[in-house]
Parts: structure tokens; C-alpha cells; sequence
């Protein structure tokens, strides 16, 4: 488990990350999302240590995390790059070797995630050879060949094509079972929403909520309502209990404003328009981020 | 540590197989030799030449007794260094006898000539006239043949017989010594200081300069490719550099070495003088400091900056700190106890290149050794000190280029 308490880290004077607490634990994806410059990358950092945190802790398996546990850690970052005029088998036993995996065992591992990723025949080829997507595969390989107890992933799926991208997932979700401790951090909403069962927002380097998803979900769903009908939209749009309205040719998203709940709208609006179907929708990670950020810039 | 050489064995081993080491390896040598090796043979043939000289004397003194003279010199192998013609003629005025002979210069008949001015019993006036500037070995020739026929004539009218003097005619040569404080001599001329200076501070130049490059190149290429953040989420940024500064210099080594076995086999002793190598252990102190203090100043440099032409400027401005000792070294062989010299052998960026010119040119005091080799061991220590630090935070920005005050905040903050 990685338990991170008053994480605080200022770049003269100004906190880039503020007072953060979380824990990751074994076996669950925990999901760092947030706008950008919210702090994200430097609390990865500061986790990675590669940034000295201002104050704060942050224990891994109850010991504080120092320099012995580079070789535990497993690192994806966002913006991918390899050495473009090196083989790609060199380049994934480096670092391998960089996390002190010896050299004849790196290999053999080499070759096995090649196989696995359905890359082998690139094996002697520069990286330069090969297309973006399976560069990026090679960049995965590198983060997760010795095998680490903590990954973090930051924006995992970026570049690859849908098909790649569900075999990342699968592969992630293998790491799951196996009992690692995983950091995904996210702009995709939707990816975090099929993927992590915990959520930290984060804006301005300060939590704007965190927890499980359900809980998030129950805390900020609940009068959302998708209304499948015909007749004129206009007939309920203009309502008092409507607070925001998506509709489209014959069915809409409907939020509704907090002190009206869903059976009370859907006896209101039965007798305007023919409702062919009326169901209670839990609101997207999406909405609830937007609304959040949103929230949080007009206080401040 | 381990990690330390996977890093190094990395940097040597995908540099090594670079088109661009390749091609250096080959066009640098070809380069270096054809700048050795060309001076060398202009010089040769030189001496090795018949010089023909022209005489316009007026006064019909002098020819005869001068050709004499000047055919006593001769060449190794016996042939005549010059050969003299007659360019005075009957009738014409001096002014008409300069015009010709000067024509015969630029038509190349002859090399030059000397005309005599005016003479009286005692003093001769000569000037020698030539397109270009002569070796200074000829003119001493030229007027050693005036002192004789003067000494000669002098003689005989004073009632000898010069034939029981043929001891005039003897020849003097002197050999420059250099004498050491223990006593010992060395046969060292200024073309043995030059060339045992000159290969260790060239070496220096371009080894520092070389993997410097490849330092700035490599960490400029993990910046822009966010590589460096694996990096060091796998070693600490000072295992990183040791390993980066270990596997690049050993590639200069590599390449020096290639270098000097090339030279070695096409042009041998032939060019460099086994002299050149007798304070070889000294001089490798300060090289070896020398090039330290210079590869993590580069250190420093390449984590400030972000492209390929910032690097390059600033590689420039280092370059030419390098090249200082060139500059001064004609003036130093001449004055090697000059103050301006010893004031530059105490500050940090000269110390290793004027240090290598001065335990060369004269007998440096010891305590002037250990000094300059404390102060640059303090100031490579500081350097390594600065750069990891600049290292550690510059290498993780991207963007803009951090200004100078903010660079000083980042070596006293605790990263």
C-alpha cells in the first residue's frame, strides 16, 4: 500500500502541490485526475522521487520511499520517447539493466514481452523503424519488465489505436490481479471511469474530492434523467426544475435542479410530451469533473 | 555503482557504432597530419635548395672575393647553399642596376640579391633585396661572408699572408641548452616545448570539446524526449552523470588513442621528438583534472539548455576559454616567468592548459605545482558540486531558458 499524508511541494514559494493525502491500494486502479497544471506530474514526481517533496510523507509497504526502491518502480510517462537510433532489443535491456536486472535474464525477459505485445519480428530494427504505436508499446515494455511493485501510468492509452489500446487495458488489468499498486493519471474521464475504483481529483495542486467511484458517483448523481420521446422538447425545457438540457432529435439528458427529484418531474412533464422510455442515468466522471473544476475556479 | 557502468557501457557502445564516430575517426587524423606534416615538408625543402643570389656592386670590389665566400657553405650533401651571379654592368647608374635586378627577382632568375651601398675601409653598407621575407639563417650567412673578406682584406694590408689563417673561415654553430634546477640538460628547442605543449593542450582541446559534446548532445536529447524522467526514476541524477561522464570520456580516450596510433605509425619519431614526453607525469595530472572540470562544466551547461543551437553557443564560449593557452604561448616560450602567465596559471579555466605550456618552457617552483593542482582539485570538486545540482532540476524543465538568477537559486536550494 502507498500512503501519502500532507504531501506539500513549492517551487519558490508557490505550491504546486498543497496539503495532499491518499492511499493506493493492492489490486485496486487509483486514478489521479485533475485539469492541466493541476499538479498531477509533480505529485507523480514527488512519488517517483525524483522531486523532493517541501513537507509531507509518503510510505510505501510502511517504509518512507527512498532511493532503494527505484528498482520497484515502474514509469510510463506522458511524453513518450525512446532513443530513436538504438535497436530495440538494446534499448529494452538498458532499462532493464537500469532497474538492475542482469544482463542475460533482461534478454530473456526482452523477448517475451516482445512476444506478448506481437512485436518480435521488430526485435533488431531502430525504434526509428517502427510506427508510433509500437514505439509506444516498446515504452511500456521498459516500464513494467522487472516486474515492478508500484506503476504509474500517466495517460497509459495516448497514441494508440483501439486495438492496441484494448490490449494495454488487458495488460493493465493482468497487473491488477496480480496484486500491484497502480497510479493511472488521466485526462481520458472515460478511461478512468471503466478502469480505477478510486478517484483523487485535484486542481490547483489542492484535493477537490476523492474516494471510490461509487461513492463519488452517489455523492454527485442521481438527478440525471435520459428521456426518450415525441412532441415538442420546448414543452419541458422551459421548466423550473430543469437545471441544464442536452437534447437531440428524439430522445435528451436532462439534469435536474437539486430540490426536485426524478418521479416528481416525470409525473409534471407525462401529461406535455409522449415519453417512450424515461430512465434515472447516473451522471459520466465527465460531467462530475467538469461541474467540480468549474465549482472550484468560482470560489477561488 | 552497477548502475553506474550499465549507464557508462550504454553512452560507449551506441556512440561507437555512430556514422558520425566513424567518419571522425578517419577525417580527423588525415586533417591533423596533413597540418604537421605539410609545415614540416615546406621547411625541408628549403635548406635542402641551391639559392641563386644576385651581387650589384658598383665599386667592383667585391664579387670574386665574395663568390669565394659564400660557395663555402654548403648543403648535407655537399652541394652548394648558393650560387652567385653578377647583376652589375658597366655604364648605367645605380638607380637603372637596382630597376633590372629588381625585375630579375619577380621574373624568379634570381632569389635575391645584395647590393653594396658605399664602403669605406671599414664598414661595408648592404642591403639584401628580396620578394619575400628571408630565413634569418641566410642573412647571418650572407654577412658572416662580408666579415671574412672584410677581416681578409684587412689583414693583407697590414703585410700577412692570409693563407697561415685559414682558421677565418671556420664555421661556428651554436646549440641552444636548456638547463633544469637538478642540473640535468635537455636538448629541448623551441620545436620540442612547442610540440610537448602543444599535443597534450590539443589533446585536452579536443577530448573536452569532443565528449563534451556528446555530454551536451545526449542530455539535451533525454530532455526533449522526456527520457530523463525514467532515467532518474531508475538511478539517482548522480549516478546518472558519473555514468554519462565515465562512458563518454572513455570514447574520447578511444578515439585519441586511434588517433595517436594512426600518427604514430604513418609519421613515427620522425616528427615528434621522444623529448616531447619527459614530464608526462605531471602534465597527465592536469589533464586528467583539467579534463574533469571541464566535462562537468559541461554538465552544467547542457541541463540549462534546451536545443541543439543554444548548446552550440555555448560550447563555443567554452572552446575558446580552451584555446587561451594558444594565444599565449609564443609569448610565453619567449618569457616563461612573465606575471600575466602566472596569474592565468592560478585561475581555474586556464590552470590546466597554461600549466601544461609552463612545466615545459622553465622550471616551475613545486609550490607553484601543488598550488595550481589544489585550487583546480577544489574547483572541479565545486563543479561537480554545481552541475549535479543544475543537473537535478534544470534537466527535468522544458521551455524557456532558466535566467541567470534563477540558475543561482536553484544550486542554493535543496532539491
Amino acid at each position: 500500500m502507498l500512503i501519502v499524508e500532507e504531501l506539500t511541494k513549492k517551487f519558490n514559494g508557490y505550491s504546486a502541490v498543497d496539503k495532499l493525502s491518499f492511499k493506493v491500494e493492492p489490486g485496486r486502479i487509483f486514478g489521479l485526475i485533475g485539469p492541466n497544471g493541476a499538479g498531477k506530474t509533480t505529485t507523480l514526481r514527488t512519488v517517483l522521487n525524483i522531486l523532493k517533496p517541501t513537507s509531507g510523507s509518503i510510505m510505501f509497504e510502511n517504509k518512507p520511499i527512498t532511493t532503494n526502491f527505484y528498482n520497484h518502480i515502474g514509469y510510463l510517462p506522458e511524453e513518450r520517447g525512446l532513443y530513436k537510433k538504438s535497436k530495440v532489443i538494446d534499448v529494452i535491456t538498458y532499462f532493464a539493466e537500469l532497474k538492475a536486472i542482469k544482463k542475460s535474464s533482461a534478454i530473456t525477459l526482452a523477448d517475451e514481452w516482445l512476444k506478448k505485445m506481437h512485436i518480435e519480428r521488430y526485435r533488431g530494427n531502430k525504434i526509428e523503424q517502427l510506427s508510433k504505436g509500437n514505439q509506444q508499446k516498446i515504452q511500456f515494455i521498459t516500464a513494467v519488465i522487472h516486474n515492478p511493485k508500484l506503476l504509474i501510468l500517466d495517460e497509459p492509452f495516448a497514441g494508440f489505436d483501439p486495438i492496441n489500446q484494448q490490449e494495454i487495458k488487458e495488460l493493465i488489468l493482468s497487473f491488477v490481479t496480480s496484486g500491484k499498486v497502480i497510479i493511472l493519471s488521466t485526462h481520458q474521464m472515460e478511461t478512468a471511469e471503466k478502469l480505477c475504483e478510486d478517484i483523487l481529483l485535484i486542481d490547483k495542486g489542492k484535493e477537490v474530492c476523492s474516494g471510490s467511484l461509487k461513492k463519488i458517483k452517489n455523492d454527485f448523481g442521481g438527478n440525471n434523467i435520459k428521456i426518450r420521446y415525441s412532441g415538442k422538447i420546448t414543452e419541458i425545457s422551459e421548466l423550473e426544475e430543469v437545471k441544464h438540457i442536452d437534447y437531440y432529435s428524439n430522445y435528451a439528458e436532462i439534469e435536474l435542479s437539486p430540490d426536485a427529484t426524478p418521479n416528481e418531474f416525470l409525473r409534471k412533464i407525462i401529461n406535455r410530451i409522449d415519453i417512450a422510455e424515461y430512465t434515472v442515468i447516473e451522471p459520466t466522471l465527465n460531467r462530475i469533473f467538469i461541474d467540480l473544476i468549474k465549482q472550484n475556479s468560482t470560489q477561488n | 555503482m552497477n548502475k553506474i557502468f550499465a549507464i557508462a557501457k550504454w553512452e560507449f557502445l551506441e556512440k561507437v557504432k555512430t556514422k558520425t564516430f566513424i567518419i571522425s575517426l578517419i577525417i580527423t587524423p588525415i586533417i591533423i597530419i596533413s597540418f604537421s606534416v605539410v609545415p614540416t615538408l615546406l621547411g625541408d625543402q628549403e635548406t635542402e635548395r641551391t639559392k641563386i643570389i644576385g651581387m650589384l656592386d658598383s665599386s667592383y670590389v667585391f664579387f670574386d672575393a665574395y663568390k669565394d665566400e659564400i660557395e663555402k657553405f654548403r648543403l648535407e650533401n655537399n652541394q652548394l647553399a648558393y650560387v652567385l651571379i653578377n647583376l652589375t654592368e658597366k655604364n648605367k647608374s645605380n638607380q637603372d642596376l637596382i630597376k633590372n635586378a629588381d625585375r630579375r627577382i619577380m621574373q624568379q632568375n634570381v632569389l635575391g640579391y645584395l647590393f653594396v651601398n658605399s664602403c669605406s675601409k671599414d664598414s661595408i653598407r648592404v642591403q639584401y633585396r628580396s620578394q619575400d621575407h628571408t630565413n634569418f639563417k641566410d642573412i647571418i650567412n650572407f654577412e658572416a661572408a662580408f666579415k671574412i673578406i672584410l677581416i681578409k682584406n684587412q689583414l693583407t694590408k697590414m703585410g700577412y699572408n692570409i693563407d697561415g689563417f685559414n682558421f677565418i673561415d671556420d664555421q661556428v654553430h651554436i646549440e641552444q641548452v636548456k638547463i633544469d634546477s637538478s642540473g640535468d640538460e635537455g636538448k629541448k628547442d623551441f620545436l620540442t616545448v612547442f610540440f610537448s605543449s602543444f599535443i597534450f593542450i590539443l589533446l585536452l582541446m579536443m577530448m573536452v570539446i569532443y565528449s563534451g559534446q556528446m555530454l551536451v548532445r545526449s542530455l539535451i536529447e533525454e530532455k526533449s524526449n522526456r527520457l530523463i524522467e525514467v532515467l532518474v526514476s531508475s538511478c539517482t541524477p548522480d549516478e546518472l552523470l558519473a555514468g554519462k561522464i565515465l562512458g563518454l570520456s572513455s570514447l574520447g580516450l578511444t578515439q585519441i588513442i586511434i588517433w595517436a596510433l594512426i600518427g604514430l605509425s604513418l609519421i613515427g619519431g620522425a616528427v615528434v621528438p621522444p623529448e616531447v614526453f619527459s614530464n608526462v607525469g605531471i602534465m597527465l595530472v592536469y589533464f586528467i583534472l583539467g579534463f574533469i572540470f571541464f566535462t562537468t562544466l559541461f554538465v552544467g551547461i547542457g541541463s540549462i539548455v534546451n536545443t541543439e543551437q543554444e548548446a552550440q553557443l555555448m560550447t563555443t564560449y567554452l572552446s575558446i576559454i580552451l584555446m587561451f593557452p594558444i594565444v599565449v604561448a609564443v609569448p610565453a616560450i619567449q618569457n616563461p616567468d612573465a606575471l600575466i602567465l602566472k596569474i592565468f596559471s592560478f585561475i581555474p579555466f586556464t590552470i590546466p592548459s597554461v600549466m601544461l605550456l609552463r612545466v615545459n618552457v622553465s622550471d616551475v617552483p613545486v609550490a607553484d605545482i601543488w598550488l595550481t593542482i589544489l585550487i583546480l582539485l577544489l574547483s572541479t570538486i565545486l563543479m561537480i558540486k554545481i552541475s549535479a545540482k543544475i543537473f537535478r532540476i534544470g534537466a527535468l524543465m522544458h521551455g524557456t531558458k532558466p535566467t541567470m538568477k534563477e540558475i543561482i537559486r536553484w544550486i542554493k536550494s535543496d532539491v
